[in-house]
């Protein structure tokens, strides 16, 4: 299966059965994701057609010359087992199965297809992305093999956002392109006929190198042990956070035990996440927050964090949400308040958190603090916050010039850049996910992320998870 | 459904496998109370036994820190009494003489979920789990460091760690859970259980009560 995957995920050619010219088929969005970026062999399966998007089109999957790695279907259920067998003798090494009206249907009928075609996925050994599924995104190997083409624009990096709904897909992946989250692949696992969460995290850790951070989103699972097994098995090799959505509380009712009444799905989901070294995140916020702030900075040491603020009210916001969050303001050393005293004129609080705002016409000043901060051992990470005015219109450019020189931060720094569409757009785009930086909208967004990557750090040396949860 | 462990036997069972219990014997008759808590040594508890009723404290049937025998002469016929007044159709076995249990109320516990199978369930005894639902659960098995993470993630987990009461045996209580989740690991006919409460002291837990279903 692990080998397949390899070929699936980034295949030389993709045959499309149902490959249409008519706007209302699926076949014609995934031709048209497909035709976008990708550079390996399309074949457009459609017996009624010459020409599919441009592209000559064969009358069947036999028809096609030489081999097809990948087959995406998007042809009508009842037409699906034939299909699948047509894949199987031609070789395919993996499908992704768009069509829906299987088990996720309330016609037992349903049930009974997804019964049929599990069966003959083992017949062939044919690992079935799906079925009732968007598909698939890799943007490290320029693939779209989904029906929806702009995802094509995301950002290629080290976030893989696996969820259990098209859904979700779709709106992290649009807050993605806005909020210039990277990533390596986006894509839903629709029924997960026989690919389900533990075949892709196996994946994603052992044979793809692009993916530094895995995002889930799971709603339900019949058999939760077996990915929380292979995640414990996978644990500290890359890290996996999670979305769990059913929140329900409510234990056994019936039960005469307190336990019992006490144990609700959720209660022992958030136990099981974090006993197989999973972060459980509960937002899309969150989730993306924290897997771009991962992606993007090394993981603290510990929990003492630098606040830089060119203005004092972001700074105290930003330090309130520091201590329930698990963190705590960081005392600076002698040599860096020194240091830091030198930079900066008396004129403003120079201790953690440090009001920058005298310094605000000079980014190499504010680089050299910065600098200095993390270059304190009492120092694990950075909160920067810089809100635009119109006297400081340069300090983001000024900062881009400065960093251009700079090594990457060893520790992870966590900025907000605030500015009005169109005056500093570039700038931060310039210093977003680069040297050890992420930016985020919000003091509070920052810190959380920050808290996370603590958090993952602890996870992943399976350390003690005191002061979680205030 | 199984049957059901209750009391004594509860706590025979447990001991019998290992587990750190309070001393308790069923008593029958006063004499017999008068015997066992001399043999316990004072102060004892005395606790209604019969298998109708759950709620001992509601019923009237506990009577606590009794320090020599005319108090557990009066506390056995109180018991024993306002059970026969006040609710005769209910069976009654005996009471329990039990060594007083000292410390930091918590409660241990398993379950069978219906997709998770065996899991365990740790929290802070009294109104912690009955009205703010502060436990936190694992899978069984798991490990010690599992048990730690479990007492940290509690939100009242400053009880256990309370200046002012002493710090409490907390090794003990990770010791008892990654017991309990062994045992159950060999005894998957183990489908619920209750330890409820256990006290924890500055020198180990012990558990006071439980409840244990059985396939």
């Amino acid at each position: 299966m692990n080998e397949k995957l390899v070929q699936v995920f980034s295949p030389g050619s993709v045959a499309v059965i149902g490959a249409s010219n008519s706007f209302d088929k699926l076949g014609y969005h995934v031709m048209k994701s497909l035709t976008g970026n990708y550079h390996g062999k399309v074949f457009p399966i459609n017996p009624k057609s010459d020409r599919v998007w441009g592209l000559a089109s064969y009358p069947s999957l036999e028809a096609v010359p030489g081999d097809v790695h990948l087959a995406v279907i998007a042809v009508p259920a009842r037409m699906v087992p034939d299909t699948l067998h047509a894949c199987g003798r031609k070789g395919v090494r993996g499908v992704v199965l768009i069509t829906a009206g299987f088990r996720e249907i309330e016609d037992d009928g349903g049930r009974v297809l997804e019964e049929e075609i599990k069966e003959i996925a083992g017949q062939y050994g044919l690992p079935i992305i799906g079925p009732n599924t968007f598909g698939f995104v890799n943007l490290s190997s320029g693939v779209n093999a989904s029906f929806t083409s702009e995802f094509s624009r995301i950002e290629r990096g080290g976030v893989a956002l696996i969820s259990q709904s098209g859904g979700i897909c779709h709106l992290c992946g649009f807050l993605a392109i806005e909020q210039r989250i990277a990533m390596s692949k986006l894509m839903s696992l629709g029924n997960r006929c026989n690919v389900d969460f533990p075949e892709v995290l196996t994946h994603l850790v052992e044979k793809d190198s692009s993916t530094r951070v895995i995002a889930l989103y799971i709603e339900g699972l019949d058999d939760p042990r077996r990915l929380l097994d292979v995640a414990k098995s996978l644990r500290g090799r890359k890290p996996i956070i999670a979305y769990k959505a059913g929140k329900s509380e409510k234990g056994d009712s019936a039960s005469r035990f307190h336990t019992g009444s006490l144990a609700g799905n959720h209660a022992i989901w958030k136990g099981a996440l974090r006993q197989a070294g999973i972060l459980e995140v509960t937002g899309t916020e969150e989730l993306l927050d924290t897997a771009k702030a991962i992606d993007s900075c090394s993981l603290p040491g510990g929990t003492g964090m630098a606040v830089l603020s060119g203005q004092a009210g972001p700074g105290m916001i930003a330090s309130d949400a520091l201590e329930p969050a698990g963190l705590k303001l960081s005392r600076f050393s002698e040599a860096t308040q020194r240091r830091i005293n030198d930079l900066l004129p008396p004129i403003a609080i120079r201790t953690n958190p440090v009001d920058m705002g005298p310094a605000w016409y000079d980014p190499k000043n504010i680089i050299a603090i910065l600098k200095a901060v993390i270059d304190d051992e009492h120092t694990d990470g950075v909160i920067f916050l810089a809100m635009y005015a119109s006297a400081n219109l340069n300090l983001a450019e000024g900062m881009v010039e400065y960093m251009k020189a700079a090594d990457s931060f060893q520790k992870p720094v966590i900025a907000c850049f605030t500015a009005p569409p169109g005056i500093w757009d570039e700038p931060i785009e310039a210093l977003d996910r680069k040297k050890g930086v992420a930016i985020l909208p919000t003091p509070e967004r920052a810190v959380q992320a920050m808290a996370n990557l603590w958090k993952v750090s602890s996870l992943s040396k399976g350390r003690g998870v005191k002061t979680w949860d205030r | 459904m199984g049957s059901l462990m209750l009391g004594v036997d509860a706590l025979a069972f447990l001991e019998k496998e290992g587990f750190p219990v309070l001393r308790s014997f069923l008593a029958t008759s006063e004499d017999d109370a008068a015997g066992k808590a001399a043999e316990i040594g004072f102060p004892v508890t005395l606790k209604l036994s019969s298998p109708d009723v759950i709620h001992k404290t509601e019923a009237d049937g506990i009577r606590a820190s009794l320090r020599d025998e005319s108090e557990v002469r009066q506390g056995f016929r109180q018991i024993v009494g306002s059970f026969a007044t006040d609710q005769p159709e209910k069976r009654l076995e005996g009471v329990m003489v039990q060594e007083q249990g000292g410390g930091v109320e918590v409660i241990v516990g398993m379950a069978t979920d219906e997709q998770f199978g065996p899991v365990l369930m740790f929290g802070l005894g009294g109104i912690f789990v009955e009205a703010m639902k502060d436990v936190s659960f694992r899978l069984i098995p798991m490990e010690a460091s599992d048990a730690k993470d479990m007492m940290e993630e509690l939100k009242g987990r400053q009880v256990l760690e309370n200046p002012r009461s002493g710090s409490v045996d907390l090794p003990a209580v990770q010791n008892l859970l990654v017991g309990i989740s062994e045992f159950i690991t060999h005894h998957p006919e183990i489908r619920e259980m209750d330890l409820n409460p256990v006290f924890v002291s500055s020198h180990g837990a012990r558990i006071c009560d439980a409840r244990i279903m059985v396939l």
